[in-house]
């Protein structure tokens, strides 16, 4: 696997057991007996969220799609290229992720469910496919297989239902929620894979502990899935020199948090709202030694303008501007008034939040790296770590 | 009555900019063309924002 994975509490316990249905099954019940009161309120007594990184109330989105002809969506498909935890859970944890479906398709009381693998990582096809395999007809559900094309906004809520739809996959505008009107005009139950995984371990095990699965780069030479334990210490993810550097929290769409800002807060939430960051699908991006956040910025900003679908104005000819205005901070001739007036002309004027993402990640390079931006007007370089621990 | 509010269908929109030219009250351009939308739509404005909607001559203009 191009990730390591660690043993976790929840998610990615007994590792070493294997990831066939038979080792499944001796730890988690098949699923029975599911109705949508019994489930909401499971997933209303974990505080179960989306993990697909925009943190929405499961048990809402559920008793919203709860109408005829339902949906289900399981999205395997990670567009954050720095997020490798669905595919850690697709690879080890197969049967979890399907309990999960069919769970909340026997709550929804449709068999309808439909799976969008990662174009990028097969390996995450095969080990599906083989786990449907093995389960054979005992769900009564119909799985229905889609693969994502390659690209950061291909695995995005509506791009995924285009691609269902036999249409590009690309993002288009939303008017209601999927849950809504999703799928053919059909309300639609689509969560991220970790969603419904944590939704079958919740209904196994009970919700304590509460967990989330983490994806972090930098100290070693592929990135590493970890499960942390909600309300635990960044300790368990970061090494003290991280913490004593500046943290890209959330992927290239989240948002920078200063030196050292994360060693006396806990891994929740309401701990990073005073930082303007939120846990969104787990990425933890610490700066590597020697790197500069500003330097960091302008090659993520760079990237993300080129994963632009183009198809919205604004975006298609806003993040680029963004980039153009960035790198000129970064040789030391630009103008910082113009980047923000960029990142405000572009931020929810898209059919996805592409260009929100992108403008989150500016606007927390100039809230905390003030000084850093002053000393590069001077062609000089701190390496972020002049910004005081906020 | 609850508060109306003009939506553009971003992947519609090509910043023609008859909107802008329709309702300048409440919808200017951005440096290529493409509509800024001001808030919500005042009771008083109600009639002429349903007629820019229908005057886009991409139809990406909706009132929700």
């Amino acid at each position: 696997m191009s990730v390591l994975v660690e043993e976790g509490p929840r998610l990615l316990a007994h590792l070493d057991e294997g990831p066939q249905l038979v080792h499944h099954r001796r730890r988690h019940p098949a699923p029975a007996d599911m109705t949508l009161d019994r489930l909401a309120a499971a997933a209303e007594a974990a505080d179960l969220r989306g993990r697909g990184g925009a943190g929405f109330p499961f048990a809402t989105k559920l008793r919203t799609a709860a109408r005829r002809r339902a949906v289900v969506v399981v999205n395997l498909s990670e567009g954050e290229p720095a997020s490798h935890k669905d595919e850690a859970l697709g690879q080890l944890r197969p049967h979890l992720v399907l309990d999960g479906a069919v769970l909340a398709a026997m709550a929804l009381g449709t068999r309808q469910v439909h799976l969008v693998l990662p174009g990028e990582t097969p390996a995450v096809g095969e080990r599906i496919g083989a786990a449907l395999a093995e389960r054979g007809s005992s769900d009564r559900v119909s799985w229905q297989v889609h693969t994502a094309a390659a690209g950061f906004v291909s695995g995005q809520a509506r791009a995924v239902i285009e691609l269902m739809s036999g249409r590009p996959n690309l993002p288009v505008t939303a008017w209601v929620p999927e849950a809504v009107s999703g799928y053919r005009g059909r309300p639609t139950l689509l969560s991220n894979a970790e969603t419904f995984a944590q939704l079958a371990s919740i209904w196994a095990h009970g919700p304590d502990p509460a967990t989330m699965l983490i994806t972090r780069a930098g100290d070693t030479d592929r990135p590493r899935v970890l499960e942390v334990v909600l309300g635990g210490r960044w300790d368990a993810v970061l090494s003290p020199a991280e913490l004593a550097r500046p943290v890209l929290l959330g992927g290239y769409h989240g948002v920078w948090v200063p030196a050292g800002a994360l060693a006396n807060r806990r891994i929740a939430g309401e701990d990073l709202a005073g930082l303007g960051a939120t846990l969104g699908a787990g990425v933890v991006l610490p700066l590597p030694e020697g790197s500069c956040p500003v330097h960091e910025t302008v090659r993520i900003v760079d990237y993300l303008a080129g994963q632009s679908a183009g198809r919205c104005g604004p975006c298609r000819l806003g993040l680029p501007a963004l980039a153009r205005a960035l790198d000129d901070i970064d040789r030391g001739v630009g103008s910082g008034a113009l980047v923000d007036d960029l990142a405000a002309t572009v931020r929810g004027r898209g059919a996805c939040a592409h260009p929100d993402g992108t403008a989150r990640l500016v606007v927390s390079l100039r809230r905390w790296f003030g000084d850093e931006l002053a000393l590069h007007q001077r062609q000089e370089c701190g390496h972020g770590v002049l910004a005081a621990a906020g | 009555m609850a508060s109306s509010r003009l939506r553009v269908d971003w992947p519609s929109c090509e910043g023609r900019g008859l909107c802008h030219e329709l309702l300048p009250e409440l919808i200017s351009l951005d440096r290529w063309g493409f509509p800024v939308i001001a808030g919500e739509v005042p009771e008083e404005l109600l009639p002429a924002a349903r007629r820019t909607v229908a005057g886009c001559p991409r139809l990406a203009l909706r009132l929700v």
